[in-house]
């Protein structure tokens, strides 16, 4: 037997990871979730924010890991239109603009039809340089943003004309999967103005051990992963959509029963190999 | 040289921007640093394409190793281009096709003297800004007069006004702006767009307008761009069209679109407004009235008539969808609402007149009319109009003037309300829609519920053809690269989205792998990371909040969600901040001797 667990073709383990994953997406398996303290600093800090404040959306992630970012970024554009703040949607990664269309699609033009254009959230799109885009906007937006996304002149867009530098938001929200993203946007807009800007941010599960110092100086709070966002979804949920909410404000929660299971396959998996190895050593040492 | 520009371009780069973080006064050297790094940027990717072209194109041609993934990649990098650069399958944008408009090129020194409009004044003093984009190419000041060429728009008018917000200054812009209008008999259908320079014609152009236009100017350019527009006003357009609706009619006022022989035509573009209007036609079907008792017994037994007998749960459909229709009241309280007195905005002329005049507290509206209500005289005109079908709009429009005061905003409210309404063909549509929801309906009868609504719908579907077909993109090559349909979006959509998922779901499995193959407690290094390790699976999941959930406060630090916390925001953190400052100074010193150009390594060996 251990003979037999020693040499486990992977594809046996790959086997389980499949079911694991897939039962409870196929059962709909899911628990409530207790909000922990960096969920609720996030969510306070918008909670905060009073009607017209100017808030920047940083969609920094592409569709590889919008299954850890998507519902945090859809929870975190209901609180802020629900404080019916001025949204500036920017991206600095090449696929940041399509998570951007899809969150105005889904939450801002499906929930919140009466928000205008231009007058209530605008989209500024994708500008290449990395965190090159970040140092210049924190001190003059129009250098580098003369258009938003559609190609309007930014001066014809009615939310644009006062706003001459991110220094002028009242919060960050940075959404972001990899480089570059909530890191730069600390690095180079938070810290420089600490007194001046504030943020909050949402990453995946890889990154947040990295992002973690940051707490609570430079970032107000920190959603880290799916976890993070379905905790900071039910907080929103239960503020502001009540008991029948619509099930694209509860993918985190979803999300979360295949997370549970994988880990307790890990779980198993790490207990499984570390009998193994004793056993065989102990094996080793009698034939010694 | 080869080597000093770049060592130059990398030493000054570098300490102007770290001479821009520590002096406010140099700040903007670096945004300027920053800009021209972008700019940079932009040109390495330029070469960056060029090399893995390069390099690929080797590798295919030698045989190499994986040559087939170097074609795949050639492949799929040439056909992201092709479709990002040209734009394939994008349609011209929607706000640069100005539907309904002809455009012909003409620069602003081109436009006549005719439409040169003066009056005495100057721009205000005291105002650094620049002049709004909009009116830059046609406002200027010239011998202490305020000339504007071309013609004034609303938009202009308005960015103006807000240039210098002072009654003075608006005055004088109002009163430029009666001055650049377009003779009468063009009022409303040309128009100038000084940031595409090109002259616009709306819709079709009659004889007088053209004869109106031409009349403008005499040089070579304006006859030509009258000509052009001419021509392209009076294009015609033809597509087949379907039977026309009952009691259908073009409207009057419509003179250049014609039904003839199972052909709609139209010469020249159609706005959005005109497709709108030919599609409604002319208002011969009647809106629907409130029934009386008797009305509703007859309607059914009618749609009985043309098939089977409505069941239970049809016959409340049925009187639901009867009580939707509105009702006298509603039409009363439309028209005591029509009958106050509204307030219209004074225009900046006025205001000024009024300051002159020493009027401290000027308000920015006035009152027009006074309040006037429905009494019930009209009340009885009204509740018989509602039901009586007999009456007809004009005939209770004059039998309200008979019965008390009633003026020309509460005909117009009347009127409104009743465009409102739904017609018999919507009426109809409804109530198929209720009874098909509530049981099934023969064949004869959604016929004759929905047999009006379908040709009124083909009808409507072939103006929308014929807008599409009378249409010349102005600006084919104005869509957005990405946006649905286009090659990019299908691009994006049908292998860059699930590729880039698949590959980071699939760490899920390696990790696994992984897990049960090298995660051995080998050592108490190896256990104390293993012991970590579990705590997080557990704490980052709610088998963790189960588990320890029974442990009392008094040792609640101990649950795994606690000791999950505990171990992110201390030992992580802690380690982490000792990695970053390592990190910081030895990117410091790097950075130092890249800069001072002690180490060269960058720019490579040749």
């Amino acid at each position: 037997m251990i003979d037999f667990l020693a040499n486990l073709d992977r594809r046996w383990i790959f086997l389980l990871m499949l079911l694991s994953v897939a039962i409870p997406i196929l059962t709909g398996v899911s628990f409530e979730e207790v909000p922990s303290k960096q969920a609720k600093d996030v969510f306070q800090e918008i909670e905060n924010l009073k009607p017209g404040d100017k808030v920047l959306m940083a969609w920094d992630f592409g569709p590889e890991t919008e299954g850890e970012l998507g519902p945090m970024a859809t929870a975190f554009c209901r609180q802020v239109c629900e404080k019916k703040a001025k949204l500036y949607f920017i991206a600095i990664v090449p696929l940041g603009p399509r998570m951007i269309d899809r969150t105005i699609e889904n939450i801002i033009r499906a929930d919140f039809p009466d928000l205008v254009y231009g007058e209530d959230y605008v989209n500024l799109g994708y500008k290449s340089g990395n965190e090159g885009v970040i140092k210049v906007i924190v001190t003059d937006l129009r250098g580098l943003y003369t258009t938003d996304a559609r190609g309007t002149n930014i001066d014809q867009i009615t939310m644009c004309k006062d706003v001459e530098n991110l220094q002028q938001m009242d919060l960050i929200v940075s959404v972001s999967g990899s480089y570059p993203g909530t890191k730069e946007w600390v690095q180079y807009a938070v810290s420089p103005y600490p007194d001046k800007i504030k943020m909050v941010g949402g990453c995946t599960g890889v990154q947040a051990p990295l992002l973690y110092p940051y707490i609570p100086g430079q970032l107000k709070g920190l959603l880290g992963a799916i976890k993070g966002a379905a905790e900071y979804e039910k907080l929103v949920v239960d503020e502001y959509i009540g008991d029948s909410p619509h099930p694209k404000y509860l993918e985190g929660k979803r999300r979360m029963g295949p997370q549970l299971i994988a880990h307790l396959l890990m779980i198993g998996l790490i207990i499984l190999g570390n009998v193994v190895f004793f056993c065989q050593r102990a094996r080793e040492g009698q034939q010694a | 040289m080869k080597r000093t520009i770049p060592l130059l371009i990398t030493g000054i780069g570098g300490f102007v921007l770290i001479l821009a973080f520590f002096i406010p006064y140099t700040e903007s050297w670096g945004e300027v640093a920053a800009v021209w790094f972008d700019v940079m940027a932009a040109i390495a990717f330029l070469l960056g394409g060029g090399n893995l072209m390069k390099v690929h194109l080797k590798k295919i041609s030698d045989r190499a190793a994986g040559w087939a993934y170097s074609l795949i990649v050639l492949l799929a990098f040439l056909l992201t281009l092709w479709t990002g650069l040209f734009k394939t399958g994008s349609k011209p944008a929607d706000n640069q096709e100005y539907y309904g408009e002809s455009f012909a090129s003409l620069s602003v020194a081109d436009l006549p003297d005719s439409m040169l409009a003066e009056i005495e004044g100057s721009l205000p003093e005291k105002v650094d800004a620049e002049l709004p984009p909009s009116v830059r190419r046609q406002l200027s000041v010239e011998n202490g007069k305020l000339r504007f060429r071309g013609w004034m728009t609303d938009d202009h008018v308005s960015d103006l006004k807000s240039y210098h917000e002072t009654l003075e200054w608006q005055c004088k812009v109002e009163t430029l702006a009666a001055a650049a209008k377009p003779p009468e008999v063009l009022s409303g259908k040309v128009s100038y767009h000084s940031d595409h320079q090109v002259l616009s014609f709306h819709g079709y152009m009659s004889d007088a307008e053209h004869t109106a236009l031409v009349a403008l100017g005499k040089s070579a350019a304006w006859s030509q761009a009258v000509k052009i527009l001419f021509d392209a006003s009076r294009v015609e357009t033809r597509i087949k069209s379907e039977e026309i609706p009952k009691g259908y009619q073009l409207p009057e006022s419509v003179k250049n679109v014609q039904v003839s022989n199972g052909e709609l035509v139209i010469q020249g573009p159609m706005s959005a407004a005109l497709r709108d209007q030919v599609a409604a036609g002319q208002a011969t079907v009647p809106f629907v009235r409130p029934m009386t008792k008797e009305q509703r017994a007859a309607f059914r037994r009618e749609i009985e008539s043309k098939g089977q007998p409505l069941t239970g749960e049809q016959a409340v459909a049925l009187e639901t969808t009867f009580n939707t229709v509105w009702t006298s009241v509603q039409l009363r309280l439309a028209l005591v609402t029509a009958g106050q007195p509204s307030e219209v905005p004074k225009t900046a002329c006025e205001m000024l007149i009024e300051q002159q005049a020493g009027v401290q507290d000027i308000k920015p509206k006035r009152i027009v009319g006074t309040a006037v209500g429905i009494n019930d005289a009209q009340g009885a005109v009204l509740a018989k109009f509602s039901t009586d079908p007999s009456v007809s709009i004009d005939q209770a429009v004059e039998q309200l003037r008979a019965a008390g005061e009633f003026n020309d905003a509460q005909e117009k409210g009347l009127k409104k309300f009743l465009d409102r309404v739904p017609n018999q063909i919507d009426f109809d549509k409804s109530v198929a829609t209720a009874l098909n929801g509530a049981g099934p309906l023969a064949e004869e009868q959604k016929e004759f519920l929905l047999g009006d609504y379908r040709k009124r719908f083909l009808w409507r579907r072939d103006v929308g053809r014929l807008f599409v077909a009378s249409h010349v993109p102005k600006y084919e090559w104005s869509g957005d690269y990405a946006e649905q349909g286009t090659g990019f979006w299908f691009a994006y959509e049908y292998a860059m989205k699930p590729l880039t998922a698949t590959m980071f779901a699939m760490l899920a499995f390696y990790v696994a792998s992984a897990a049960f193959r090298a995660f051995r407690a080998k050592n108490i290094e190896a256990s104390l990371l293993l012991g970590t390790a579990f705590i997080i699976l557990l704490g980052r999941t709610q088998a963790g909040v189960i588990l320890t959930a029974w442990f009392p406060d008094a040792i609640g630090g101990l649950r795994i969600d606690s000791l999950t916390v505990y171990i992110m925001s201390v030992f992580n953190t802690a380690g982490n901040r000792a990695i970053m400052i390592g990190i910081a100074l030895g990117i410091a010193s790097t950075s130092l001797k890249v800069l001072l150009g002690m180490d060269r390594s960058y720019l490579g060996n040749d």
